[in-house]
């Protein structure tokens, strides 16, 4: 392993950004944003140097590694600040900062009526710091770090305009229900140390080739636990909805591209741990495989363009999952459509942005309609990434979903079916909710007020869009041209031999562009070619309304957690002051009541105090004679 | 048979002899010195027999014989600790009484009758009192040195026959007073014939009446038992009775409600300090070879004394009956030192004994001053926002509140520790539970007298703090000091006692 | 002069000076009490650096005779776990002067006697860690109940006088319990070598003692600490307690007086009691864990943002017990480090809240909003301090958690596993408020509250700071502790337990 000096740069620049941003306060309101896009962009600097470096060194000397200092250590339990870029690491730096930097200037002009633009930009740097050090770290305590960070930097940014109750909730939803997956991060850490005595990555890689499969199946759930929460995973995936109360930006930089993409980079990091446990690959597989579905039925329902992403996004990332699922087949396909993603959701979620600032924040896509005329650019980038998410070839999307469904099949049996006819489903959805997103926004009649006045985007909104764009049509070629993305990483994953296929790759293609062709032949039907009202109509299927309402998630998390908690609390509350304090109450009065019952023996009467030394003379008598005798 | 002429050690009694002088001297002022010249030569001449007989004291303390008086003083170091607190403390309540302001002016007149009026008119003075507490002292100091039992009731009956006419002296609420006086005496005197009875079996017993004869013949063994037991039971009666143990302690509350405070101070001070003291030298001396007889009981005795003195205590609205069931409780918490039965046992008894009795006096001291148009205000709910108006004499008292609930930096705590844990050595768990255990419940009534002080505020009802005579001042002072003193720095006074306190026989 | 007295002499200096200022002279009065306190903190970072972390002795010994003949003396000396907790008082007592600047006004009484019970406490808070003395330390554990009875009862608000009654008559019960376990061991010593109340011969003693008189003594101890600290079911005078105080006041008493339970827990209950220590694990674990659940719902049902801050202490005190007696090196030093890092993110929260509430005039939760948006230094203050209140990881209060979770796992896998609910439980208790009270929008009466001022910006900077830097980067206080709680668990004779799998690294 290398050693380098300069990894920390890469996080040190982003969080100078965001402390010197809030500490200066109004002060840096006029130069703030440019301040922090510079940071971000000079990280991004430092990630090609860093890559250039990596290019240059022979495989087996990619990875580096930076010892800050001792941070954790007592007894056995010994943890450094340490960073780690390896071949895995870099991808995500470079899609961390890159498209960070292109979301920091999209914000720019974005965020340009905003009295907090500066408090917005801070956070972001913040965010991207936490997100590098999640990405940088070299144990799992590091990993946690940065982990909570991107939690903490998502919650302030889902509720950046947290004067709106809603958002507020929606910004404390989002971070308790990643605080359950943190959780089982942190079960995670603390069986491994007391199993394996590590918690650093190359510690557990190297005990576990000696464990046994039942500690790592053990830390392996804990990591899909963790991986769901940050990841809106099924069953932790309802708080990604409410999350798009954050400005645009933040939905495409942190709900779309990187930071839910956390739990795919935990459980890929933790290859060689869900390697040898079974049980923990197949369920991450089911997770996987469920939230996929989930995901783009959820998406076929939603009017509000940015929920409709945020849906898709959930269900995209289902299939990576899925892939990281599928063993070392899998993990680099799992990578690679996480960067293609990024590039393409990236893309849309900052379309999707143009269009509410081109439509006053209208969200409602039943009120857009025939946009393409007056806002071309926001269209041809949407567009481009609307192929490339459906996975029309040649455009990225297209290499990578292929290539997940494909292995999927190959998982071989009844397994390898089930998992490649999901994914195949699944993609016939996505083709069917994200052309309906397409038609609805841009292509059928337009169904807004005439006081509207659609127009398209300043330059500084559309430059990172078209950038964006050009990565949804190139990035899937380049990656597999020579496989060259999986053999990159193969020292981190390890090799994948030859193996044989359930299904010939060309019929899989095939295969995948036929249940494309199906979905989007249906929306065209339901929605180009018919008439959309504006209002969404109530008498729809029972199925409609379902999908409408999230697939009941809220109101199940409602009725499991919510009520009954409340309910608990409410009953502590009650029984601290009535049962426990009630008791030491009670000891009190029980005492004054004592008191003042045998005050009673004070009649005043000399006579009955005679009485009473008579029968003490009597007692005192009896007393000592029975001890005598 | 030839007389023998009495062999008299007069430097040993001599403390006794110059306390009993001044006595008659007072009963003579009273008879021939003009009623104007009364008061002061009547203070000066209690005072400068207190401090003699002190002084006297302090000359003979190294001093040690069991014929003082013909084998029936024992003169010890035991005996010449508790002879000085109780001239102590005696100096301390003097300074209390010399405040007549408590007094009635004459004593024989009818409550409410003409005679009393133009008593009070004429601003007549019950200087008599000095010359009763003199007496009551003398009293004190010879029970417990008394080394037989005649000696011993004697001294029992010259300290109380006094002080059951002291107690009926108060100027306000004179019924209320004769009351208490009146109970006092027939109590006392019912408690008295239980003690005669005691020494009739001891010496039925035992065929002596001194202590260490007694004690020849429980070690040998040879006497009726029954006699024993009895004896040792009517014996503890009668001195149980004088320190208020339950279930003898019913006249103490009335007692110190009714009588003048500045007298109540004193009693429940020195009185405690003699009767312990012939307590301590009874089971010390006589009885300790016949433990097994007598201890099981006295436990049962003492947990009783401590948790009923504590519990009722909660329940007192009135400062002077809080302050009477607190030394009830008090009481118990000393009888674990009788238990104990061992040198540390007596020597933490004798601290207790000292430092309690200081901050006593003190104490009541305080409650002299709180008045309204008619006299002492008892009642506690007027006691609220005393802080206010008196921060000095508020914080003084409360400061005296936690020494009897004993909070550590004061004496009471020292004493406290001493006592329990001589108990405890001495193998009586019970004991040690049962202290603490009431010491909780006792901490709740002292704390609720300092919140009903500091943190409730006035109530306008004329409730004021009368601006302490000089000599009032003093006592406060010094028993105020001296009980900060012994929190901090007890290591003389412990170390003194435990050089001195021994018993002879 | 040794160092630690030293440091407990200032403060009483201080004292004196203020007696001699005026009372009117109020920014004097101050003045000095915040140079006293700044004083006193300076000396204690002297001693922190001149401290030799790699011996785990007492260091700064100083021993004098104080009741010789009871075996006691003045004996005080610091080792890794006394040091930090009392570097932790004395860096608090300043900010805590200092941001309280006004909280006086409006007591019973003047501002001078605030700053002097403010000082005479730091130098029992001093006393009480550094204490190596039992007799000693419990002399103080209990003396400091009275100068903070009466900072709350003076200076609280609503029902001041109530919380202090009860916080007092709480404390003093365990108190009691404890003085008959200290007599036990005093008798115990005495009867095995002499009398002795110097902790290093204590521990031991326990080879003398039956398991059942072990059991006992512990629990005397154990029970009191268990109050002062306060583990569920106790705890109910803690909530009422630091609602009523001025904020200043809470802080010390949540910050520091609770933090003298947990360490006892080590110092006495461990070190004096091993085989009791053992034999009661499971219950105290149990009593733990539900107290961090408990303490942490009640938390979250919590109306008043004073009471909220108690009951998520009562779930805090409960992860480090659970890391004490989990006895492991992990568990050890994080409770420790726990300790002190609970100390200011408590104080962050508490001074914060008292301002937030001082301004608004109430302390309820729902009376705030959109505070974000009018008082956003004010509102990031209470934001980051409620991040590490919920241990967010780069904050303090995280790397003592997890250690103590950590370390509770590898031995008390369950147990471990229930309190790690509590971070989830931690989320909501913190993140409830924040956003009733900072976010949403602004509701009435709140437009125009002011923001910190200098002074206070001053005064929450350092805690700030602490918090953040002791989040990067704890090792200095870990290389202190870390020696100090390996000391401990190697004299009860445990070793961490090893990796069940692999060849751990």
């Amino acid at each position: 392993m290398t050693t380098s000096t300069s990894l920390a740069y890469l996080i040190a620049l982003p969080l100078a950004g965001a402390v010197i941003l809030l500490l200066a306060g109004r002060r840096a309101d006029k130069w703030g944003h440019l301040f922090a896009t510079a940071l971000c962009a000079s990280s991004f600097g430092v990630g090609l140097y860093q890559l250039s470096q990596m290019m240059a060194a022979a495989p087996e000397e990619r990875a580096f590694s930076q010892k800050l200092f001792s941070w954790i250590s007592v007894g056995t339990f010994n943890v450094d600040a340490g960073l780690l870029l390896d071949q895995l690491s870099i991808c995500f730096v470079l899609l961390i900062t890159g498209v960070g930097t292109l979301i920091h200037i999209y914000s720019i002009s974005y965020m340009s009526h905003d009295p907090d633009r500066r408090r917005f930009f801070a956070y972001l740097n913040l965010f991207i710091a936490a997100m590098l050090l999640l990405v940088l770290g070299d144990s799992y305590l590091n990993l946690y770090v940065g982990w909570e960070g991107v939690g903490l930097a998502s919650y302030l940014l889902i509720g950046f305009w947290n004067q709106k109750p809603a958002y507020a909730t929606a910004s404390k939803k989002a971070f308790v229900m990643n605080r359950i997956g943190d959780m089982g991060l942190s079960f995670a850490i603390m069986i491994a140390f007391a199993t394996l005595g590590t918690v650093s990555f190359s510690g557990v890689k190297e005990a576990s080739e000696s464990a046994s499969t039942a500690a790592l199946t053990g830390i392996g759930i804990m990591l899909l636990v963790a991986a769901a929460g940050k990841s809106a995973q099924f069953p932790l995936q309802a708080w990604l909805g409410d999350a798009m109360a954050g400005p645009t930006p933040v939905s495409a930089l942190i709900h779309a591209a990187t930071m839910v993409t956390a739990g795919v980079y935990l459980i890929t990091r933790s290859n060689f741990i869900f390697d040898a446990a079974p049980t923990a690959q197949l369920l991450v597989v089911i997770v996987g495989a469920v939230t996929l579905i989930f995901g783009a039925l959820v998406g076929t329902a939603k009017d509000d363009i940015k929920k409709a992403l945020a849906a898709s996004t959930m269900s995209q990332i289902g299939y990576m999952i899925l892939a990281a699922g599928l063993g070392p087949a899998g993990y680099a396909f799992a990578i690679m459509h996480l960067l293609t993603h990024g590039f393409f959701k990236a893309g849309m979620f900052l379309g999707a942005g143009s269009v509410m600032h081109g439509m006053n924040d209208q969200v409602n896509m039943r009120r857009y309609g025939a946009l393409r005329k007056f806002m071309p650019i926001t269209f041809a980038t949407f567009g481009l990434g609307y192929l490339a998410i459906i996975g029309v070839p040649p455009f990225a999307g297209f290499y990578s979903k292929d290539a997940i469904i494909e292995t999927a099949f190959n998982a071989g049996g009844i397994k390898g079916i089930l998992l490649g006819s999901t994914a195949l489903l699944g993609a016939a959805i996505t083709a069917f909710y994200m052309t309906r997103v397409m038609v609805l926004t841009f292509t059928s009649p337009k169904r807004w007020e005439e006081d509207q006045h659609p127009h398209e985007s300043p330059i500084l909104m559309w430059l990172p869009m078209a950038v964006l764009a050009v990565g949804s049509v190139t990035t899937g070629y380049l990656f597999t041209r020579g496989d060259g993305l999986v053999h990159w990483l193969e020292p981190v994953f390890g090799e994948y031999g030859e193996h044989e296929e359930f299904l010939p790759a060309i019929v899989v293609s095939g295969l995948a562009i036929t249940a494309v062709v199906i979905g989007v032949a249906i929306a065209l039907v339901k929605y180009q070619f018919s008439e959309v009202d504006a209002k969404a109509p109530e008498n729809v299927t029972e199925f409609t309304l379902i999908a409408r309402k999230d697939l009941f998630q809220d109101s199940l998390n409602e009725a499991l957690f919510m009520r009954p908690g409340q309910a608990l609390t409410r009953l502590l509350v009650k029984g601290d002051h009535s049962v426990v304090d009630g008791a030491v109450r009670l000891v009190g009065r029980t005492a004054l009541s004592a008191g003042s019952e045998l005050r009673k023996t004070q009649t005043g009467f000399a006579r009955s105090y005679a009485a009473l030394i008579l029968i003490g003379a009597v007692a005192l008598i009896a007393a000592i004679w029975v001890v005598t005798q | 048979m030839e007389f023998i002429a009495p062999s008299l050690n007069y430097a040993q009694l001599a403390p006794i002899l110059i306390v009993l002088a001044g006595a008659l001297a007072g009963v003579l002022i009273e008879a021939f010195a003009p009623r104007a010249s009364r008061y002061s030569s009547q203070l000066f001449v209690a005072l400068f027999s207190l401090v003699a007989s002190f002084a006297a004291l302090v000359r003979v303390r190294t001093q040690t014989s069991v014929d003082a008086a013909m084998g029936s003083v024992a003169f010890d170091g035991v005996g010449v600790l508790l002879q000085g607190s109780i001239l102590i403390i005696a100096v301390l309540s003097i300074f209390l009484i010399a405040d007549q302001e408590s007094f009635t002016a004459l004593a024989a007149s009818v409550p409410g009758s003409e005679e009393e009026r133009d008593a009070v008119q004429s601003d007549l003075r019950v200087t008599e009192v000095f010359p009763l507490t003199l007496f009551a002292v003398a009293g004190m100091l010879l029970f417990p040195v008394a080394s037989d039992l005649i000696t011993l009731f004697v001294a029992l009956e010259v300290l109380s026959l006094p002080l059951y006419l002291m107690a009926g002296l108060s100027r306000r609420r004179r019924l209320a007073s004769q009351e208490a006086a009146l109970k006092y005496f027939l109590l006392g005197a019912f408690s008295s014939a239980f003690f005669l009875l005691g020494i009739a079996y001891l010496f039925g017993y035992s065929g002596s009446i001194t202590l260490a004869g007694i004690q020849a013949s429980v070690i040998g063994g040879a006497g009726n038992d029954v006699f024993l037991l009895l004896g040792i039971a009517f014996i503890s009666i009668g001195l149980l009775f004088k320190v208020g143990a339950v279930p003898f302690h019913a006249w103490s509350p009335d007692v110190y409600q009714g009588a003048p405070t500045a007298i109540t101070g004193f009693m429940a001070a020195a009185t405690k300090v003699a009767a312990f003291g012939a307590i301590l030298r009874i089971f010390y001396v006589s009885f300790a070879n016949a433990e097994w007889q007598w201890k099981p009981a006295m436990v049962v005795i003492a947990i009783i004394t401590m948790v009923f003195g504590s519990v009722v205590a909660i329940a007192q609205r009135d400062v002077k009956r809080m302050l009477a069931y607190s030394s009830i409780a008090h009481a118990g918490f000393l009888l674990a030192g009788v238990i104990a039965l061992s040198k540390t046992g007596l020597e933490a008894s004798i601290f207790y004994l000292f430092a309690y009795g200081v901050a006593t006096v003190g104490a009541f001291g305080i409650v002299t001053l709180v008045r309204d148009a008619s006299g002492e205000v008892g009642d506690l709910n007027r006691w609220s926002g005393l802080g206010k108006r008196a921060p000095l004499l508020a914080s003084a008292f409360a400061f005296f509140l936690l020494a009897f609930a004993g909070i550590p930096l004061t004496s009471g705590f020292i004493g406290k520790f001493s006592i329990f844990s001589a108990a405890y050595e001495s193998g009586s768990t019970s004991i040690l539970i049962a202290g603490v255990l009431s010491s909780a419940v006792a901490a709740f009534f002292y704390i609720r007298v300092i919140v009903l002080m500091f943190f409730k505020d006035p109530i306008e009802d004329g409730t004021s703090v009368v601006i302490p005579s000089a000599l009032t001042t003093i006592t406060i002072t010094v028993s105020s000091v001296l009980t900060l003193i012994l929190g901090i720095y007890p290591a003389p006074l412990i170390d003194f006692i435990a050089t001195t306190a021994t018993f002879i026989r | 002069m040794n160092a630690l007295t030293t440091m407990m002499l200032l403060p009483i200096l201080g004292t004196l000076l203020l007696a001699v200022i005026p009372n009117d002279q109020v920014l004097r009065i101050k003045q000095a009490a915040l140079a006293t306190t700044l004083l006193v903190a300076a000396s204690g970072v002297l001693a922190w650096f001149n401290f030799n972390a790699a011996d785990t002795s007492f260091q700064f010994v100083q021993s004098v005779e104080w009741i010789p003949s009871f075996g006691i003396n003045y004996a005080v000396g610091v080792d890794g776990l006394s040091l930090v907790l009392i570097l932790m008082s004395v860096l608090l007592a300043p900010i805590v002067v200092l941001a309280g600047w006004n909280e006086s006004e409006g007591g019973r009484w003047s501002t001078k006697v605030f700053y002097m019970l403010i000082l005479v406490l730091e130098t029992m808070m001093i006393g009480v860690f550094a204490a190596t003395d039992v007799f000693l330390f419990y002399v103080i554990f209990e003396a400091m109940l009275i100068p903070v009875y009466f900072l709350i009862g003076g200076y609280g608000s609503g029902d001041r006088a109530a919380a202090a009654v009860k916080f007092l008559l709480y404390s003093l019960f365990g108190g009691l319990l404890m003085l008959a376990s200290i007599i036990g061991l005093y008798v115990i010593s005495g009867a095995n070598g002499g009398h002795t109340f110097d902790i290093n011969k204590l521990s031991e003693l326990h080879n003398y003692m039956s398991s059942t008189t072990q059991n006992l003594l512990f629990l005397g101890f154990f029970i009191a600490f268990a109050i002062k600290a306060p583990l569920w079911p106790l705890h109910t005078w803690l909530p009422d307690a630091a609602s009523s105080a001025t904020p200043g006041t809470s802080v010390l008493l949540l910050g520091v007086l609770d933090k003298v339970g947990t360490f006892g827990m080590i110092r006495f209950c461990l070190t004096l009691f091993p085989d009791a220590s053992k034999t009661f694990t499971p219950i105290i674990i149990t009593l733990a864990v539900i107290s961090i659940i408990y303490g942490a719902f009640l938390a979250i049902g919590a109306t008043d943002i004073k009471r909220l801050i108690a009951y998520t202490s009562i779930s805090h005190f409960g992860f480090i017990t659970m890391g004490i007696f989990a006895m492991t090196t992990q568990g050890h030093s994080g409770a420790t480090l726990y300790m002190f890092n609970h100390g200011f993110s408590t104080a962050a929260l508490f001074i914060v809240a008292g301002w937030m509430a001082a301004r608004r005039g109430s302390s309820t939760i729902a009376d705030f909003g959109g505070l974000q948006r009018v008082t956003p230094v004010m509102a990031w203050s209470f934001f980051i301090a409620g991040m590490s209140s919920l241990a967010l990881p780069g904050l303090s209060s995280f790397v003592s958690e997890f250690l103590v979770l950590v370390g509770t796992f590898t031995r008390y896998p369950v147990a471990a596993i229930i309190a790690t609910f509590g971070i989830v439980l931690a989320a909501l208790y913190i993140l409830i408020p924040v956003q009733k009270a900072l976010h949403g929008p602004t509701t009435p009466g709140n437009e125009n509250l002011p923001d910190l001022n200098f002074r206070e910006k001053i005064a929450i900077a350092p805690v700030m700071a602490i918090i953040i830097a002791l989040g990067f980067y704890p090792a200095p206080l870990l290389n202190v502790i870390n020696p100090a709680s390996a000391h401990v668990l190697e004299v009860q004779g445990f070793t961490d337990p090893t990796p069940s799998e692999g060849a751990g690294k």
